[in-house]
């Protein structure tokens, strides 16, 4: 079961990274989810046994190196975020699943945050409030994934 | 219902505290304090090039599955197009050729007699600069900066600094060469300058990026300056990266207020990212250091490019003249002063 576990989490990593390599520009960019860190926060919740802090940061260097940015910029960001998914990773999966949105929102602002913050020192100026767009369109993205009948994990109070 | 939670508490094979390896909030000092290492080492002391340029190999073949499906979309299309479209297009096309080996000509004769003039005047001989034409694979994806992704490389000989231009005008410069593909910094972007020439009068100035919209600035130019709205800016050639007379861009706003000194004025580059896929990399002249050390030394920090890259680079590529820059400032804030005697 952990090896065909392990398989998926390396499968869903590398479509991710394509997705993100996928050429867009202007409107959709500003659109575009953080696809990697859905997917990473997605297996902290499901399997935190496979998938931890440290599979984060790695993540986080694949993307800087597919952005060509400075080395270390996403790594940092997803690491706080996954350490804030792991730490909560409990509750989240008994949290309903408006709350489990709610959090998803929170990590993928923090990450964003985080990357802002970095930027900012780097000299680079604020663009405006479109720039926490790809916050929205992600939990979006989560939301619809949990409709199609991919177990995100939060349990419906209905049932 | 009942097997879907026994499946999801199987998961979690242990509670926490059994889990062997170090606490979440260990992995996170130890991951945090590793990422900002590895920021500093890449922003200031540059030794990862070569990892980046190994890492960034090993990413081709998912960056070519990428392009993969817009790619096959343009195909088809083109496979698609209708006859009448083909033969309309030909037909311009032909039209377009014919005028441009008519200004082709003339351009022949015209550069012939500049080079007898010039051997008459004994000027320095202008520098023939060769060309690499490549294709823009994809617009950078970080959204703080202004880069585009190149599908030529260092297997092709184009070295960082080289100037890009496309059909309209000058577009960027090459900052960092993969083996297999090249990343070039536009002139929008914050970090890059562009030594420029008013076509008009020839007045010299240094655009510089704006980064956050897709604009030009024209800035340490006094407020009385000989500028006017609609005006074209072209390559100086000064810097000995981008050939002279290359299109820019074009003024489209001149804001003078009584509390600056300086013209705020905003150009549009007349290039477009956006409209074109093919672009030439123009390759640097080749030019003796000892010749251009005057040139070299006055390098400024205006361009990004980072010279120690690539061994093809003679001349540091950092176009820019920042001390006539600074020349003019106090001579606009002693005209400014006469203004209001």
């Amino acid at each position: 079961m952990p090896t065909n576990k392990l398989k998926s989490i390396y499968l869903s990593i590398i479509l991710a990274l394509i997705l993100l390599l996928l050429p867009c520009s202007g409107f959709v960019l500003t659109m575009r989810p953080d696809f990697m860190l859905l997917v990473i926060i997605f297996w902290l919740i499901r399997a935190p046994n496979l998938c931890n802090v440290g599979t984060a940061w790695l993540v986080g260097l694949f993307v800087d190196l597919a952005t060509g940015g400075v080395f270390g910029q996403y790594a940092l960001a997803y690491t706080i975020a996954a350490f804030f998914a792991v730490t909560y990773q409990k509750r989240l999966v008994l949290f309903s699943s408006t709350q489990q949105l709610i959090y998803v929102f929170l990590l993928l602002f923090i990450s964003q945050l985080i990357m802002l913050v970095i930027k900012t020192f780097a000299g680079a100026q604020f663009m405006g409030w479109t720039y926490f767009i790809p916050s929205i369109t992600g939990v979006l993205l989560w939301f619809m994934a949990g409709l199609f009948g991919l177990d995100v994990g939060g349990r419906n109070r209905g049932n | 219902m009942a097997r879907r939670f026994n499946n999801k508490l199987e998961q979690q094979q242990a509670p926490a505290f059994f889990v062997h390896g170090p606490s979440a909030l260990a992995r996170l000092a130890f991951f945090s304090t590793l990422s900002l290492a590895l920021m500093a080492a890449d922003s200031r002391l540059q030794y990862l090039l070569t990892v980046r340029q190994t890492l960034q190999t090993l990413l081709h073949p998912l960056q070519v599955l990428a392009n993969t499906p817009s790619q096959l979309y343009r195909d088809a299309s083109e496979y698609l197009s209708t006859h009448d479209y083909l033969l309309n297009e030909n037909r311009q096309l032909k039209q377009y050729a014919l005028q441009q080996d008519i200004a082709l000509q003339k351009l022949n004769t015209l550069a012939l007699e500049n080079e007898h003039l010039r051997q008459l005047l004994e000027v320095n001989k202008t520098i023939v600069q060769g060309g690499v034409a490549a294709e823009i694979m994809h617009v950078g994806r970080d959204m703080f900066s202004r880069k585009i992704i190149l599908n030529r490389g260092q297997t092709n000989n184009i070295s960082a600094g080289e100037a890009v231009v496309d059909a309209k005008g000058v577009i960027g410069q090459v900052t960092r060469v993969y083996p297999l593909s090249s990343e070039v910094t536009l002139i929008t972007d914050k970090s890059l300058a562009i030594p420029v020439q008013i076509e008009r009068n020839g007045l010299r100035a240094i655009a510089f990026g704006h980064g956050r919209d897709s604009t030009l600035d024209l800035p340490y130019l006094p407020a009385n300056v000989d500028i006017r709205r609609g005006d074209r800016l072209v390559t100086s050639g000064i810097d000995g990266v981008y050939p002279t007379g290359l299109a820019v861009a074009t003024v489209t706003k001149i804001e003078v207020t009584q509390d600056s000194p300086f013209a705020r004025i905003i150009c549009t580059p007349t290039g477009g990212v956006e409209n074109h896929r093919q672009v030439l990399v123009v390759s640097l002249p080749h030019i003796d250091v000892q010749a251009e050390s005057g040139l070299s030394s006055t390098q400024a920090s205006g361009s990004s490019v980072d010279t120690t890259q690539s061994e093809n680079v003679q001349v540091a590529p950092k176009p820019i003249d920042a001390q006539k820059a600074v020349k003019v400032m106090p001579l606009n804030q002693k005209s400014k002063k006469n203004a209001h005697e």
